[in-house]
């Protein structure tokens, strides 16, 4: 809104022509608005959106109010267009006479368009991923581990609403700094955790690329002697005399492989 | 109808235990809350979250080979005693329970067909899709024309430091894995290749082409059998491998564990 439209089609225009500018405006906001109404259900139908989103809590809710996600995206952006149709043309016909307040509106009118969307999204998202997570984790049998997917969950909807709150204008510096230190916490915890199972997989990479070894030969790596069972990307499975060792590919590096020809 | 509803009483009566097989969720809850009898369910999948639960790795048309089946897994499981009386709840003709087959379990004597999945050296998973293989090689053939095929389950570094090339193998620097659709074809493609698949612990083709070489002493399998069965028995006596056949002369898949045959399948029934 860096150029003032309202002011030039005030000037080019006659006190009854801009009223009559103003009305073409709202018919025309109308049309608009039904236009993007439609195209949006179009295009989020043909992108698979609501096959995407089915079975999900917000669906559901959306659905107990007669609507659906779809239609709901669909419906935010004609209102947005709409509603900003409704001011301009109240900006050119001059009915109100605060106009700043107004302008200022239209402005703001797509960042709120963008946070109610980010937020919509955030859910579906959390929902979603809450899911699939829990459907990998189905068949381990534990507790606690109950816990991952709603964790994954709520940090999805974290960020979506940083990033909607962020659109308003709200400060959001405090939750910024929150979610730096969650993400350097992740980072850390899970460097920490995973380095064995990363310097093992990185070494598996090389090894079932080149296979320098592979299954039936028989080899040495440190102690353990045997045949190859099995090359995996974290473990070599090596068979000896009654004994299977299962020997992590980052030792395979570290301490180098003898394969034994006889 | 007193002496229709009397059999059925004593058909039912001083039983041990209850088989499910493929309950729905509302039959094993009524029969979850009794007391007094154990319940065990038989099912391809544990849809109904039992306890005490068997996964049947084929679709056993026959129903005596899915009681056996079950029978035997639930020996190995210890879900039930040696001599308990059982009853078995099964659908023979449709997807809805209609029968009831009541069984002692001590008159089985063990095939091992459990035992074949369960406690092999390969994960289950892998003996089915190799077993799914070659029922579908069987039941097609290789371009409408029987074959027959020879694959070695499990315990792939022993099995490959007994047998030796015919040829360059096709797989060598793969990382394909079987139950993949894509490698079904392969296999099947393959199949018209001279000698045995060797496949790893976790799936993994490991070779084609190989020619066996294990002793074939003391290996006893029914007269009339050939060369690719007697390799087969011998190999699974010599190694702790599976192995599964599909005869080229009759069509039928056999499973050999141990140097003995344990299962028979007619692909045609599948």
């Amino acid at each position: 809104m860096q150029f003032d439209w309202p002011a030039l089609i005030r000037r080019l225009f006659s006190q009854e022509a801009a009223f009559a500018a103003s009305v073409a405006i709202l018919v025309l906001g109308v049309l608009l608005a039904y236009l993007v109404w439609r195209y949006t259900h179009y295009f989020l139908r043909d992108a698979g959106v609501r096959e995407a989103v089915e079975g999900t809590p917000f669906e559901r809710t959306a659905q107990r109010f007669g609507t659906s996600t779809v239609g709901l995206v669909a419906t935010l952006a004609a209102v947005s267009v709409y509603v900003g149709a409704i001011i301009l043309a109240l900006n050119v016909s001059q009915l109100l006479k605060d106009v700043s307040f107004w302008s200022q509106f239209v402005t703001f009118l797509p960042n709120l368009f963008v946070a109610v969307f980010a937020v919509i999204v955030g859910l579906i998202a959390g929902d979603k991923a809450r899911l699939s997570v829990s459907e990998r984790l189905r068949s381990v049998k534990l507790p606690q581990v109950e816990l991952l997917p709603d964790f994954v969950k709520y940090s999805i909807i974290f960020l979506a609403s940083l990033i909607a709150l962020g659109q308003l204008g709200v400060a959001t510096a405090a939750l910024l700094i929150l979610l730096a230190a969650y993400a350097f916490g992740l980072v850390f915890l899970c460097g920490l955790a995973f380095r064995h199972l990363l310097s093992a997989g990185a070494a598996g990479l090389y090894l079932v690329l080149t296979q320098p070894y592979s299954i039936g030969d028989e080899v040495r790596i440190d102690d353990q002697q045997g045949i190859v069972q099995e090359v995996d990307i974290f473990v070599t499975h090596i068979e000896g005399e009654g004994q299977e060792y299962i020997v992590p590919n980052s030792r395979v590096f570290s301490a180098g492989v003898v394969r034994i020809r006889s | 109808m007193s002496a229709l509803s009397d059999f059925l009483d004593d058909v039912v009566a001083d039983i041990d235990a209850v088989f499910l097989f493929a309950p729905s969720a509302s039959l094993y809850q009524s029969f979850d809350d009794e007391q007094d009898v154990d319940v065990v369910v038989i099912a391809a999948e544990n849809t109904v979250d039992a306890g005490t639960f068997v996964e049947l790795p084929l679709e056993f048309n026959e129903l005596s080979e899915r009681v056996r089946f079950g029978v035997e897994g639930a020996l190995d499981e210890a879900y039930v005693e040696e001599d308990a009386d059982v009853i078995c709840i099964a659908d023979v003709f449709d997807d809805a329970p209609d029968a009831v087959v009541r069984i002692n379990v001590a008159e089985f004597s063990k095939s091992g067909v459990y035992d074949l999945f369960v406690n092999s050296r390969a994960e289950p998973s892998v003996i089915r899709d190799v077993l799914e293989v070659a029922i579908e090689l069987g039941k097609k053939g290789q371009k409408g024309k029987p074959v027959g095929a020879l694959f070695v389950v499990g315990d792939a570094g022993k099995v490959m430091n007994k047998s030796r090339p015919l040829s360059y193998n096709p797989f060598e620097k793969s990382h394909v894995h079987v139950g993949d659709p894509i490698v079904n074809v392969m296999l099947k493609e393959f199949s018209r290749l001279d000698g045995a698949f060797v496949i790893s612990d976790a799936g993994k083709i490991v070779s084609a082409y190989r020619y066996l070489e294990p002793s074939a002493e003391g290996v006893d399998i029914p007269k009339g059998l050939g060369a690719r069965h007697m390799a087969a028995g011998a190999v699974t006596r010599d190694t702790n491998a599976v192995a599964i056949v599909l005869s080229e002369s009759d069509g039928l898949v056999r499973a050999f564990k141990g140097g003995e045959i344990i299962l028979e399948v007619d692909p045609e029934e599948y």
